[in-house]
């Protein structure tokens, strides 16, 4: 079991954060998540894998500077 | 504590106007060449048309100031501004100060807008804006005593030079044993030796019980200060709450400000948690997105930058409330206690540091090939003390480092120094010697613009290799982002009034990660919006990161997800609620269009403000080297291929590197176009007439000024 935005989510060996995405709606928005305290960007959504019990925070990021 | 001693010169006693609804409806006038200080009223018009901030300073400037006024002429005038809704407590983000005057770097007028509580106690001591002209010999501190509501010029001797020691000195000297009362304006050294000086803006740190500081760092405006021989300015003021302001409707800007409070609080910790590690999540993501210059801009990525990312930075922060203004929730503005410095004046010494922000760690870090936090750190609290742009200090080092591993200096030129990228000693020695007017320092303080002339003059360095290098537009050095795989971004730095500057626009996510402006009309219509409204934080004394900086829940399902506009719907309830003046959001991008068209004007009252003047280096648009093209030959290639029809069988690294400049930058002209017609202007970058009536800057003096650009009705 996994929190997404604080909400309870199902976890499975192996998901990735490219898998996890696809519950999401609108998640294309989403270029960067943080797994605990981790920001981890697009380009790594397919090959970083989710750990069981973690909590992921889906960040809008739109703005910077 | 060092001897020093205060004589009065002068002392001038003022009737503190009743703030209403958030104007002092009067604005400070000091002439330190004889010592004149007098009160200007503000009219209505002046509200209407400027609404403050940003806006009062340039029109106070663009009467102070004639067509050939040069920064160091003694009637260039340093304004600074609050704005109606500046000293808000309940709002996040509402003390911010905007300071203008004429750059030593661009020639032309630049801004900048910065934290700390001066801009709140100078209106509510009595006055929506200063300005402070003419030049003096001695070593000046002007008083701003709203509680005892009087003006003081103080000449000063014996006080340090370095800003860190003379803002916690001064904030004692006045405090009358309540610190928090006083904020202190001031620069060091640096400033009187470069052209790339900043301002530090006090606020008082309950908690840590120091004076903290803040910069208006961008466009050389301390080097203004310094050579005006003002030591400090600073003001006094009493105790602050929501009535301080005197808004139009307390409950209504109550009920709005909670709303906005409480959703920073609640999503910041899901978000980015800039309340805790402040703009350094950026540094990894711009990373993992092949944005974060590194090597003077020739790059976007490095191995390395893990080692000078947000997780190194959570820890070495100093946890608690780092708010630049009162009751911000955002409360961004980290720093590190007890760090200890390995060179200069304070080596050896514990002392705070404010930073780093992500433009520090990546204009003094990535940029120099440094990817270690201590030599940043350093770098940070030198160029603070001394009075320096941690930005443009960073961008011209890059570009002087490039140059020396390029040979077109050697250490001949750089007096023994060894500038490749990543020596540290060597970055922190060019910011001493910066400090000190002497050395190679002394040069790359000058700016890249400058370097560019003196490298090819008397080192004899290519100067269309430089010019293609050399990360300025307009005189200014480029703030921290990569640009050239975003068009959009290539006008937001391009398009600036004051030169590239992140503030006006920052489109890199939207335009190159989201795809959200796939056509010209699109990336126009962002480059005028987007501009706009984030010129209005300049006018009212805000701060732009609560607004697009934590993301309502729902945001993405409504039509423009990139404005966020439920924020800007509230801003909108915000500005009614301070001022009593009922507004829309489209009036909000209104009010600041005026504002922005009459600083195009003013740009080119200086000589400037015209389509050329547009112009970025090549390095912005695309790979200038082979090694740049490269190290990313696959996206070029693919590029030429698919997007531009060329067939690239045979052709070399260098055939590949023209093909792309000449499609990229036609593509840049293109823009320009799109935003010139969007913005109502004409094709040379200048605001027609039927533009400047519709929206009542067609002051005589401004037409007379289109006419003699050719501009007509
Ligand atoms: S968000 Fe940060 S910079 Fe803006 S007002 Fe708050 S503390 Fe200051």
């Amino acid at each position: 079991m996994i929190k997404v935005n604080g909400e309870k989510h199902s976890w499975y060996e192996g998901m990735t954060i490219k898998d996890l995405l696809k519950d999401v709606n609108n998640s294309h928005l989403y270029a960067v998540i943080r797994i605990n305290e981790k920001h981890i960007s697009r380009p790594y959504f397919e090959k970083t894998l989710v750990p069981d019990n973690s909590e992921v925070f889906l960040i809008p990021m739109i703005a910077g500077g | 504590m060092a001897e020093y001693k205060m004589e009065s010169l002068k002392t001038f006693n003022y009737d503190r106007p009743v703030i209403e609804k958030g104007y002092a409806n009067q604005t400070l006038c000091i002439d330190i060449s004889d010592g004149v200080i007098s009160i200007k009223p503000v009219t209505e018009k002046m509200k209407n048309v400027f609404i403050g901030g940003k806006g009062f300073d340039l029109w106070l400037l663009w009467n102070a100031v004639n067509s050939t006024t040069k920064w160091n002429d003694p009637e260039n005038a340093i304004c600074i501004a609050s704005g109606p809704m500046g000293g808000t407590p309940v709002y996040p983000g509402s003390g911010k100060s905007i300071v203008t005057t004429i750059s030593p770097l661009t020639g032309s007028v630049i801004d900048s807008n910065v934290g700390g509580y001066f801009g709140p106690y100078l209106k509510f001591s009595g006055f929506d804006a200063l300005e402070v002209m003419g030049k003096t010999s001695k070593d000046i501190v002007i008083f701003i005593d709203g509680i005892d509501e009087k003006v003081q010029i103080f000449k000063a001797s014996g006080l340090p030079d370095d800003s860190y020691t003379l803002s916690a000195i001064l904030t004692e000297h006045f405090a009358k044993g309540r610190p928090r009362n006083i904020s202190v304006v001031s620069t060091g050294p640096g400033a009187k030796n470069t052209r790339m000086g900043c301002l530090n803006f006090t606020w008082y740190d309950l908690k840590r019980k120091r004076a903290r500081y803040k910069q208006a760092g961008r466009g050389g405006i301390g080097g203004v200060f310094a050579d005006k021989g003002i030591k400090a300015i600073v003001a006094r003021w009493d105790t602050v709450t929501t009535k301080t302001n005197n808004p139009a409707n307390a409950n209504t800007l109550k009920e709005v400000g909670r709303k906005h409070s409480r959703e920073v609080v609640e999503l910041d910790p899901k978000q980015n948690q800039m309340a805790q590690i402040g703009t350094t999540h950026l540094v990894t993501i711009m990373n993992d997105f092949d944005l974060l210059p590194t090597h003077n801009f020739q790059y976007g990525q490095h191995s390395e930058a893990d080692n000078i990312g947000q997780e190194v930075f959570r820890r070495i922060f100093d946890p608690g409330y780092d708010g630049c203004w009162m009751g911000c929730t955002l409360a961004c503005s980290h720093g590190v206690k007890d760090f200890v410095p390995l060179t200069g004046p304070y080596k050896g010494t514990k002392v705070f540091v404010d930073g780093p922000e992500y433009e520090t760690i990546a204009g003094c870090g990535s940029n120099l090939g440094i990817f270690d936090p201590h030599t940043i750190i350093e770098m940070n609290f030198y160029c603070d003390t001394y009075g320096l742009d941690t930005i443009s200090v960073g961008t011209s080092t890059a570009f002087a480092m490039e140059c020396f591993e390029m040979g077109l200096i050697n250490e001949t030129h750089t007096h023994g120094m060894n500038l490749s990228f990543g020596n540290r000693l060597a970055a922190l020695e060019v910011v001493h010697q910066m400090a000190r007017g002497k050395g190679f320092g002394q040069i790359i303080g000058r700016g890249v613009r400058q370097m560019k002339i003196i490298f090819s003059r008397d080192y004899g360095a290519d100067p269309d290799l430089m010019q293609d290098i050399g990360m300025e537009a307009k005189g200014l050095e480029f703030s921290e982002y990569m640009t050239k795989e975003s068009l959009a971004q290539q006008g937001g730095y391009g398009l600036a009034l004051k030169g590239p500057q992140h503030d006006e626009a920052w489109l890199i996510f939207l335009d190159m990660v989201h795809n959200f402006m796939p056509t010209f009309e699109q990336k126009a219509e962002a480059l005028h919006w987007f501009p706009m409204f984030r010129t209005w934080f300049g006018l009212c004394g805000l701060c732009k990161l609560p607004w697009n900086d934590v993301i309502p829940e729902d945001n993405k399902d409504t039509p423009e997800p990139a404005k966020v506009m439920k924020h800007v719907e509230w801003y909108a309830d915000y500005y009614t609620a301070v001022t009593g003046r009922q507004t829309t959001p489209d009036v909000l991008i209104r009010m600041s269009e005026a504002v922005y068209n009459f600083q195009r004007i003013f740009n080119l009252k200086m000589g400037f403000g015209q389509r050329e003047h547009d112009n970025i280096p090549y390095r912005a648009v695309g790979p200038v080297k082979a090694v740049e093209y490269e190290s990313r030959a696959e996206r070029y290639d693919k590029q030429l291929v698919e997007k531009n029809n060329v067939d690239i069988t045979g052709k070399t690294t260098e055939e590949k590197i023209a093909l792309l400049r000449e499609f990229r930058e036609k593509l840049y002209e293109k823009l320009k176009d799109a935003v010139y017609k969007r913005r109502g202007w004409t094709n040379n970058g200048i605001p027609t007439v039927e533009t400047v009536k519709r929206l009542g800057i067609d002051f005589p003096e401004v037409l007379e000024l289109l006419r003699a650009y050719g501009v007509e009705s």
